[in-house]
């Protein structure tokens, strides 16, 4: 069975599809920074065609290409066939893990959420329990950022939406990622047990939870920005009256589709929103999508750097965002890219936090 | 065919290594594996990747493959369809993607100077805010100028704009034996002895590696209208098409879509374009009152020769959804079989402009003679017509089948006077057909490339060195 490439096989038809054509490789912000055709979504399905053909054994560069991909799905986007690329990409990652290809950062990582259920490993995690009317799933995130979610949920409360909160773990998202499907089959059982998820609608702070609970549990979710948009037209708010620019998350833009609700927001805040150059359907990744901050954190420190070079170009006072794997991301380059260029860092805000801000 | 190996060795890699950094060369398995193919069908791997940064680095790679006789295949986005950057014989691939600088853009001159890795979109960014743009192939968001002007590039606008030759006064050239020359000038005209800078454009990587390129520039147009047509036979819409050219009106885009890409289209997207034989789909642009007058008349010669649906607009958005058609119609295409893959095989054949509906009926009729598909399209204000072959690429009888029907298909186009590719070049794919074309030609071509090249090191058996079929280092596992 380790012989062959099951996983890839089953999707030989998206790599068939793929008319090698090229067009994802300007949008791939792995190859934008690396230059070398291995680290396009193009040569990434040529060599995952190959495994499976048998012309193509992997070595050293297959798995760092198919570990650098952030999973930012842009590249589906662009592909004129709709070739599933990032779904290739995952596929690729469940196989080599599979044949024991992997690094340290990841295994401690498998590790926090299979013997703790939260990335982070944090064993005092404090859960707002509380009963309410719609279910919230917080996320390992936003759960270790205990003050601030206390604060988003009176937010939420102010606004007249009740989450309901039980004992959660990780919803799995991580494992997927980086290829562990046998811990992340593992997890999602253990998620089951605890949370209900029974198809009733829920909603959650963390974009990538939100893309994991609809694609993998079926679960109808909602992200908290798309009923708090709904609620600020009836609140009493203060103007923040800064001058910013959004940053999509991937998951959230070309995910969810979940795009005119933030910029809506920021409006309805007083904000004036100066839009980068790649924004919407076509954002491009901060750097920490795709587990890549565990295999490459160099790469995803220049791709963190380019995003906030856009953002510098705009003019604006800070560069927002609705995702916390974005906001930690975005934080950090722009520290880099301070320091390179001898300026101060750009203020980097989750979009949660202005609202809080604002409310009166 | 004998293909006598062109190899580089560890020593010579080492050496290359020495002149560019080590960072710059590639040797792991993947790269060599994904540097074999381009967006065709064949493969074939390198020894070694390199990524050259100066015109000095190439030249010094180039004399040591003289002395080691070992290939050099430039190499740009690596969109081209015909297995043009494959390294048949094994040697060095240079990626070009990295020299990617625009050096110079003076609109006072009408000319640009860009570095051969620039991307053509990337070009045309630069150049919008200055009001000009050069016209671009539909893979303009992937290809470089480099392989744009070694494969002659061109696109839909063709008709009224021209093709990359139109566009190249001059270059710097890293010729065949090491030597780093300029061709052509800054000037929009000269008439100073060989246009040397002509002789490299479609050359496809064989005759020189080109490091430098002046472009002159074509402004962007005022004002866009569109148009579409329908009509009941496709003879009909050819007479249009004839009659909008003799006229003469140039416009921007003139496409014509035939009744199994419309079927197409509508199966996959639900569009509703009117069932119809042949559909034309036009733009004019330029400055208003210009494309207000060209609009009527064509909109005149349409309904002359019996259009039964016409639409017309000048808003852009309008203008984007009537070509949405057009823009769905390769992906619908190949959703007419959604277990088929495309292959670049006889994509983009080009006719006399009167004989494209000619052509489109002769290789509809070959195709039905096959269990593969070909369904024909293709931009017929300037004759080049375009078929997507669909087959079960690992299925050896499709193969054959493929092999028949192109031949057949071929033997058509040089009937009506036409040519085996309009804008995509020779390599391996259509080797064979180009030989039946151009016969008399290619003992000068090759007297060209024995003397510039004498050790035969850039880009070796493409062309008319290519002896084979295409039937051979094809990137599917299939035996044949
Ligand atoms: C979806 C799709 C649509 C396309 N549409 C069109 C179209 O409308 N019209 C059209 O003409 N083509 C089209 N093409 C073909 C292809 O995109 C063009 O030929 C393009 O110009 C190739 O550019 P590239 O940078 O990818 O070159 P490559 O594919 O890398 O190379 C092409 C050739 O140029 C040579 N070359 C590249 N750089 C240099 C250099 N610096 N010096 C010397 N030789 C060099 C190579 O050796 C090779 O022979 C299409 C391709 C695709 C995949
Ligand atoms: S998902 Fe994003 S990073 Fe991964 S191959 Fe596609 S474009 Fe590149
Ligand atoms: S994945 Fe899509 S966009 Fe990329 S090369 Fe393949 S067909 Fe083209």
């Amino acid at each position: 069975m380790q012989d062959k490439y099951i996983d890839l096989e089953t999707l030989k038809q998206e790599m068939l599809t793929c008319t090698m054509c090229g067009f994802c490789k300007q949008v791939c912000p792995v190859f934008l920074d690396v230059g070398w055709d291995t680290g396009s979504p193009r040569g990434r399905m040529t060599m995952a065609y190959g495994l499976i053909t048998g012309e193509f054994e992997p070595d050293e560069t297959f798995r760092e290409r198919i570990f650098q991909c952030t999973q930012c799905t842009d590249c589906y986007r662009r592909c004129p066939s709709s070739a599933k690329c990032p779904d290739v990409v995952l596929a690729a990652r469940r196989e080599l893990v599979r044949r024991g290809f992997i690094n340290p950062a990841q295994t401690k990582l498998v590790e926090n959420v299979c013997n703790t259920g939260n990335i982070f490993a944090d064993l005092d995690v404090e859960f707002p329990e509380q009963n309410g009317e719609i279910p919230l799933f917080i996320g390992c995130q936003h759960l270790s950022r205990p003050n601030n979610t206390k604060k988003t949920i009176k937010l939420l409360q102010a606004l007249k939406i009740y989450p309901k909160i039980i004992r959660e773990v990780c919803c799995g998202f991580p494992l997927a990622i980086m290829g562990f499907e046998k811990e992340h089959q593992e997890q999602k059982s253990r998620l089951e047990s605890i949370f209900p998820m029974n198809g009733d609608p829920m909603i959650t702070f963390c974009p990538s939870c939100l893309m994991h609970l609809k694609k993998e549990y079926g679960q109808p979710v909602q992200h908290v920005l798309q009923i708090i948009n709904n609620k600020l037209d009836d609140a009493p708010l203060d103007m923040i009256g800064k001058t910013v620019t959004y940053h999509d998350p991937c998951d959230l833009s070309r995910g969810a589709g979940v795009i005119d609700e933030p910029r809506e927001i920021l409006r309805k805040i007083g904000c004036d929103l100066r839009e980068m150059t790649h924004v919407k359907k076509e954002s491009r990744c901060c750097g920490g999508g795709g587990g890549i901050l565990t295999w490459d954190e160099s790469l995803s420190d220049r791709m963190g750097m380019a995003r906030i070079a856009e953002a510098v170009n705009t003019g604006a006072e800070m560069i927002v965002t609705s995702c916390p794997t974005c906001e930690q991301t975005l934080k950090k380059s722009a520290r880099n890219y301070a320091e390179k260029n001898s300026t101060k860092p750009l203020p980097v805000r989750h979009i949660l936090d202005l609202v809080i801000k604002a409310i009166k | 065919m004998e293909i006598i190996q062109k190899r580089a060795d560890q020593d010579v890699i080492n050496t290359i290594a020495s002149i560019v950094g080590q960072d710059r060369v590639r040797t792991s398995k993947a790269d060599l594996y994904v540097y074999g193919f381009d967006a065709g069908m064949h493969r074939n791997c390198p020894d070694a990747v390199v990524r050259p940064s100066s015109p000095e680095e190439i030249a010094q790679i180039v004399r040591l493959a003289n002395r080691k006789n070992f290939a050099v295949i430039p190499r740009g986005a690596g969109t081209a369809l015909c297995g043009h950057v494959t390294p048949i014989a094994g040697g060095v691939v240079l990626d070009m993607q990295g020299l990617n600088n625009i050096l110079e853009i003076s609109s006072g001159d009408l000319l640009c100077i860009v570095q051969p890795g620039v991307v053509c979109d990337h070009l045309n960014a630069a150049l919008k805010p200055y009001r000009f743009f050069i016209p671009g192939p539909a893979s303009s968001e992937a290809a470089t100028l480099g392989g744009m002007v070694a494969t002659n590039a061109s696109g839909a606008k063709a008709l009224k704009y021209g093709a990359t030759r139109d566009y190249v006064i001059g270059m710097q050239v890293v010729m065949p034996t090491g030597e780093i020359v300029r061709f052509g000038t800054k000037t929009l005209k000269n008439s100073s002895g060989y246009q040397m800078e002509k002789l490299m454009i479609g050359m496809e990587g064989t005759l020189g590696i080109i490091t430098e390129i002046t472009l002159k520039l074509a402004p962007l147009p005022e004002k866009t209208a569109a148009c579409t047509a329908s009509f009941q036979k496709l003879l009909q819409a050819g007479q249009t098409v004839a009659d909008i050219i003799a006229k003469p009106i140039f416009p921007a885009q003139l496409e014509l879509m035939s009744e199994m890409c419309i079927r197409a289209v509508n199966k996959a997207t639900g569009l509703n374009l009117p069932e119809a034989d042949g559909m034309l789909l036009i733009a004019c642009d330029g400055h208003p009152e210009a494309v207000n007058d060209e609009i009527r008349s064509i909109r005149q010669l349409c309904d002359k020769n019996g259009a039964f649906h016409m639409q017309y607009t000048e808003d852009p958005t309008q203008i984007e959804a009537l070509w949405r058609g057009r823009k769905q119609m390769i992906p619908s295409l190949s959703a007419l079989k959604p277990e088929f893959s495309t292959v670049m095989l006889a994509d983009d054949m080009a006719v006399p402009i009167s004989k494209v509906p000619e052509a489109v009926t002769g290789f509809i009729e070959i195709q039905n003679r096959y269990d593969i598909y070909i369904p024909p399209y293709g931009h017929a204000g300037d004759g080049n017509l375009h078929t997507k072959v669909l087959l079960d690429p690992e299925n050896p009888d499709h193969w054959r089948q493929a092999e028949k029907a192109v031949q057949e298909i071929y033997d058509l186009v040089l009937k009506l006077g036409g040519t085996v590719t309009g804008e995509h070049g020779v390599a391996i794919s259509k080797a064979s057909y180009f030989k039946q074309e151009r016969a008399d030609a290619i003992p000068f071509m090759r007297a060209i490339k024995r003397t510039l090249d004498p050790n035969n090191i850039l880009n070796p058996y493409k062309i008319f060195d290519w002896e084979d079929s295409f039937l051979t280092h094809l990137r599917y596992p299939v035996e044949l």
